[in-house]
């Protein structure tokens, strides 16, 4: 025994370790695999705290089929850049839709727009605005348009008729690649 | 004594652990993470940032304003609300349901909320209960839904809608969460702030911009031209004052590609990983405000509720 290493390898030392440590340690050691086991959304790509796993995420998906989502953010997306996220316009730049005859009239005037864009001196709520409007819609699928034509006839205290795939697709047909922008006089003959 | 063993195996474990922890886990979690759809209006996310925003990115690298700015919103809890969106036919059963989800509710309250929809009636519940009480009042014919609202200090300030994701980052590189906040959050700068002439004119000289902003200037990013008679195109809109006389503030191709690239920030889609409801549609226009654009100081605005 006079070798310090040898006799710590003995193992007369541990013995001098008390039991209530490894209770502890292992108390420590079970705590801490249950901890894991309830917030670490097992490595789950999808869930980050506040969420603890994929049931707690799943149980907070906001109901589906509420309102027009697609419309909406086709809208932001596409043509809130000129009409305002609001539909207020902006000034020298588009005219409003909130109210608008053009979006609350004549469906079938209202899609040419998008399709082919407007030009030239339109009246929008007694005002007048003379600029100019590309096809803004012209690229967008046809179930976009109708969505984003309904989400405006239909928000912001709008209260219209929805727009459907059917109808946007015959009228683009009925265009077929025209490219010069409508002006108002030309949609005032449609019906 | 030869302890070299030892110490040669304590530090192998110590650091092949974190390197297990902290670059091979995340890789197998994360590394094959792909565009998803938004959750409601199915639109891919997220798109690639247009080509003279990735290379904002880089001057945005180069400049350090990670050193001062984060871009990554955190989220404490998740917020649910009942709005009820349509009366219905039976007064009587749906005056007698809100009566029961929320007891102070007295007649004359009711009257008014009948009066108002959509309204919210039941605030700050969890999931499971706002659930049952949609169910409750579907029953009577009428029309409610449950609206989920993440919250958390940075929300509050106005920072995001929600948390931020791996997702949001996909197409950054190198991504540029940063640590430290001496100015606001810039995960959503471009939700917030989307006018880009604001952004040049704010690198020019941010105080101008923001009263009080200990924002340093990025002047070095534009170039003093000599007035012509007619102001060029380029030069910046600033107020009088501010560029020396007789000169014009033109941006320089960094200066617009920052700009562009500050513009283009922004993570608030609904995802999966981070649920959310868009508000009903009537009430939308309490909610939709224009961003301040930058009146006063973001860090210290109120909460924006
Ligand atoms: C580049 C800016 C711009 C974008 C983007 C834009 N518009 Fe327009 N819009 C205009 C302008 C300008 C006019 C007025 C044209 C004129 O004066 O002849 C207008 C007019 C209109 C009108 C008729 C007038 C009114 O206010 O009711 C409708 C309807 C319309 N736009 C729909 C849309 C739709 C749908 C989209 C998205 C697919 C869209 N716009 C995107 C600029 C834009
Ligand atoms: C020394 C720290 C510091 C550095 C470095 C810095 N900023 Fe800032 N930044 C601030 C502070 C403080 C504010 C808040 C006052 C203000 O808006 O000017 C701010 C505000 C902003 C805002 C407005 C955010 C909002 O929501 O109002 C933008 C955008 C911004 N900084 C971009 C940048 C860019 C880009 C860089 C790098 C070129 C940068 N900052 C470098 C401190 C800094």
């Amino acid at each position: 025994m006079s070798n310090p290493m040898k006799s710590s390898a003995t193992g007369e030392n541990l013995a001098q370790v008390p039991v209530w440590l490894f209770i502890l340690l292992f108390v420590l050691l079970f705590w801490g695999m249950y901890y894991f086991d309830q917030n670490s959304g097992w490595f789950n790509a999808h869930v980050y705290s506040p969420y603890r796993n994929v049931a707690e995420l799943q149980l907070y998906q906001p109901a589906g089929g509420g309102g027009n989502d697609r419309g909406k953010a086709v809208y932001e997306n596409v043509c809130a850049l000129c009409h305002n996220p609001d539909g207020n316009g902006k000034p020298n730049q588009a005219p409003p839709l909130v109210g608008s005859e053009w979006v609350l009239g004549s469906p079938a005037r209202m899609i040419r727009i998008p399709l082919a864009g407007l030009a030239g001196p339109v009246m929008v709520k007694g005002q007048e605005w003379n600029l100019a409007m590309p096809a803004m819609g012209a690229a967008l699928p046809d179930d976009d348009l109708a969505a984003v034509l309904t989400y405006m006839r239909q928000s912001w205290g709008n209260k219209a008729s929805a727009i459907t795939t059917e109808q946007v697709k015959a009228i683009r047909a009925e265009l077929g690649g025209r490219s010069q922008p409508f002006t108002a006089d030309q949609l005032q003959q449609v019906p | 004594m030869n302890y070299g063993p030892l110490i040669f195996l304590a530090a192998l474990f110590a650091l092949s652990g974190s390197w297990l922890g902290f670059v091979v886990t995340p890789s197998f979690q994360l590394g094959t993470l792909q565009q998803t759809n938004t959750v409601g209006a199915g639109l891919t996310y997220p798109l690639a940032r247009p080509g003279l925003a990735q290379q904002g990115l880089q001057v945005y690298r180069a400049n350090g304003c990670v050193y001062c700015h984060s871009q990554m919103v955190t989220q404490e809890r998740t917020l649910c609300e009942v709005v009820l969106t349509e009366a219905g036919t039976n007064t009587t059963a749906l005056v007698a349901a809100l009566h029961k989800l929320n007891p102070n509710y007295n007649q004359e309250a009711l009257d008014a909320v009948l009066k108002s929809l959509p309204k919210t009636v039941v605030f700050n519940t969890t999931k499971t209960k706002a659930d049952a009480a949609v169910k409750e009042l579907t029953q009577t014919t009428a029309k409610a839904q449950v609206v989920i609202t993440p919250a958390g200090p940075d929300i509050a300030r106005g920072w995001g809608k929600r948390r931020s994701v791996a997702e949001d980052y996909l197409y950054d590189y190198p991504t540029l969460p940063g640590a430290q906040r001496v100015g606001p959050d810039l995960a959503n700068a471009g939700a917030r702030l989307p006018d880009v002439n604001w952004h040049l004119r704010h690198l020019y000289a941010p105080a101008a911009e923001v009263k009080g902003s200990t924002m340093p200037p990025y002047r070095f990013l534009f170039e003093l031209r000599k007035a012509g008679l007619t102001p060029s195109t380029q030069a910046l809109q600033l107020s009088p004052g501010i560029a020396p006389s007789g000169w014009e503030v033109v941006p320089r191709p960094e200066a617009v590609a920052l700009a562009t690239y500050l513009a283009s920030l922004r993570a608030d889609a609904p995802l999966y990983s981070t649920p959310l409801s868009s508000a009903p549609t009537a009430s939308a226009s309490a909610d939709t405000n224009a961003p301040a654009g930058g009146a006063n100081l973001s860090t210290n605005a109120p909460a924006a509720k």
